[in-house]
């Protein structure tokens, strides 16, 4: 074989400097297999992760939107109201003809309710309102032959704030046969649902990583089998294990955010879809139309633009994250192998 | 220096590669006692499966010792931690009886690797590794892999390696094998000169021609056990 020297740089043409230390990891560690493998793994983990975001924004807007409405119904609503016990309906030596008019049993419930600790807003239907609310029922000509209850709608400050026995207890007082409508109810049945769909995202996000790491894990001790040889005689020459493993784990984790990276953008399309047909159940506008109209990023950042902030930066971090089980799953590998060596 | 109180030494039978290297159950050594000061020579004498292949790989830290107090260059093994080992292995210079060199690296990467896990500068291990080529000989096959070599090349790169790092003790198992006559007193007059530059030097050999040529302290095996010291 003839001499490469370079004149001048004698030696500089053989050697590769650190990497010539003969553990060829591009040998040992594929650049194909790994990469396609992870970036599956990181497609269905994104999968997964924006189920578990979307279960949240869902189980949040839940609960804090309709469970913190309680609807009221007042049957003859232009009645009198009962007057409270605590105070007599003609105060004794009075005379009847100057005693406040008796409330409507309506405005009584208002005026009850307004007292409620934790009411942000009363609000009672005007007739537009309760016409457009029946219209699936009763038609749209308003003309209707029904005496309609009052409605009246309870805004609290939080989901559960409120005693709704106590309420419906005080209102009847007042106003018997009112009926309080708790949308909590509802409301917990959907946010244990939504908390048991988070739970299941993240059960199937942990498989995904556990899956991950056993892939890896059998890649770099197939790798490690590959080059068995190379790798006892650097040891036998001084090399430590930090060394061993500092080195496969460097070369896994960059095919891990190679693998991570394809995925997310295999994954990114979808999400957005996804996120779209979403929207409206999270109370929010299509995305769709926020991008249209926000200047700036454009074709995969317009994309990620898209998507709620909590699974983009989820997304954003499927490729460091898949690095680092890619950078500590061979360093746990390789240092246990490197154990049966003296 | 190297000191050995009562060593010994047993295969546990089927190494983990799946490779039977001992009779299972036989001390491969016994009983061992010597010490080899800073800068002392050692023939290790003895027929094959006496334990000099056994008592080199020991010395070589690639096994441990089954019993006994076994210090390496001031190091008790009995208190190295692994790290440690490793360290100590970088002070260690080793040719193996079958070259144990890596057929997909150059001979230069060859003969460099001592130096690139102590992390040496580039231009320093460049020179170094080009230096100890002419001295072996072999400059003119720096980029050739192990492969295209002879026997006698494979063994010059192997003795290159072992000693391109200025090791504080040099381990040899048949270092001569594949030389020829005026390699082999080449290589002599080398390890003398380690030898007194205070490098610790013990080398395996049946050639005894070689032995009389360069008459030295002896150790002398036999199943396992030091028959002579002197």
């Amino acid at each position: 074989m003839a001499d490469r020297t370079t004149p001048g740089r004698p030696g500089a043409s053989w050697s590769q400097a650190r990497r010539a230390d003969g553990l060829a990891l591009r040998r040992a560690i594929p650049d194909r297999l790994l990469p396609v493998l992870v970036a599956a793994m990181a497609v269905l983990a994104a999968m997964a992760l924006a189920g578990a975001t979307g279960a949240r924004i869902l189980s949040a807007r839940w609960t804090t939107g309709a469970a913190s409405i309680v609807t009221v119904q007042v049957p003859r609503p232009d009645d009198p109201a009962l007057v409270p016990a605590s105070r007599p309906a003609t105060p004794a030596g009075a005379d009847a003809g100057t005693a406040p008019p008796a409330l409507s049993r309506a405005d009584a419930v208002l005026a009850a309710l307004a007292d409620v600790p934790g009411a942000s807003r009363v609000h009672r239907l005007d007739k537009a309102e309760l016409e457009t609310l029946l219209s699936p029922w009763l038609g749209h000509d308003g003309d209707f032959a029904l005496a309609l209850p009052a409605v009246i709608e309870l805004h609290l400050d939080r989901a559960g704030a409120m005693d709704a026995d106590a309420l419906a207890a005080r209102l009847d007082a007042r106003a018997p046969d009112t009926l309080v409508e708790r949308n909590s109810l509802w409301s917990d049945r959907l946010g244990d649902l939504a908390r048991s769909l988070q739970t299941c995202a993240i059960l199937a996000v942990l498989i995904v990583v556990a899956v991950a790491a056993a892939t890896i894990a059998a890649t770099t001790r197939a790798g490690l089998g590959a080059r068995r040889q190379a790798i006892e005689l650097i040891h036998s020459l001084g090399a430590t294990d930090g060394y061993i493993a500092g080195r496969f784990a460097g070369r896994t984790a960059v095919l891990a955010f190679t693998g991570g990276l394809i995925g997310s953008l295999l994954a990114l399309p979808l999400l957005v879809l996804l996120s779209r047909l979403a929207a409206p159940f999270a109370g929010a506008t299509a995305p769709a139309a926020t991008v249209a109209t926000t200047p700036g990023p454009s074709g995969w950042g317009r994309l990620l633009a898209a998507l709620p902030l909590p699974l983009a930066v989820t997304l954003l971090s499927l490729a460091p994250a898949a690095a680092l089980i890619g950078w500590l799953t061979t360093q746990i590998t390789v240092r246990t192998w490197l154990r049966r060596l003296p | 220096m190297i000191r050995l109180r009562d060593v010994s030494f047993r295969y546990e039978g089927t190494a983990r590669d799946g490779a039977r290297e001992a009779v299972q159950g036989g001390a491969a050594l016994r009983q061992l006692s010597f010490d080899v000061p800073q800068g002392g020579f050692r023939w290790l004498l003895g027929p094959s499966g006496a334990g000099k292949s056994s008592l080199l790989r020991l010395l070589h830290l690639a096994v441990r010792p089954t019993s006994g107090r076994m210090e390496i260059l001031g190091v008790e093994m009995d208190q190295a931690r692994r790290a440690g080992l490793a360290r100590l292995r970088r002070r260690i210079g080793v040719v193996h009886q079958d070259f144990r060199l890596l057929p997909d690296l150059p001979v230069f990467d060859n003969i460099a690797l001592p130096l690139r896990l102590q992390h040496r500068p580039e231009d320093e291990i460049r020179d170094e590794v080009l230096s100890i080529l002419d001295w072996v000989g072999l400059r003119a096959r720096a980029a050739a892999r192990p492969p295209q070599l002879s026997g006698g090349e494979q063994q010059r790169v192997a003795i290159a390696r072992a000693v391109i790092h200025r090791p504080a003790l040099v381990l040899a198992d048949e270092p001569t094998n594949a030389l020829d006559d005026q390699q082999a007193n080449r290589l002599m007059e080398l390890f003398q000169d380690l030898a007194g530059l205070g490098t610790t030097i013990v080398v395996a050999t049946h050639n005894d021609g070689l032995v009389r040529r360069y008459p030295s302290h002896e150790l002398e095996l036999a199943h396992g056990r030091l028959v002579r010291d002197g």
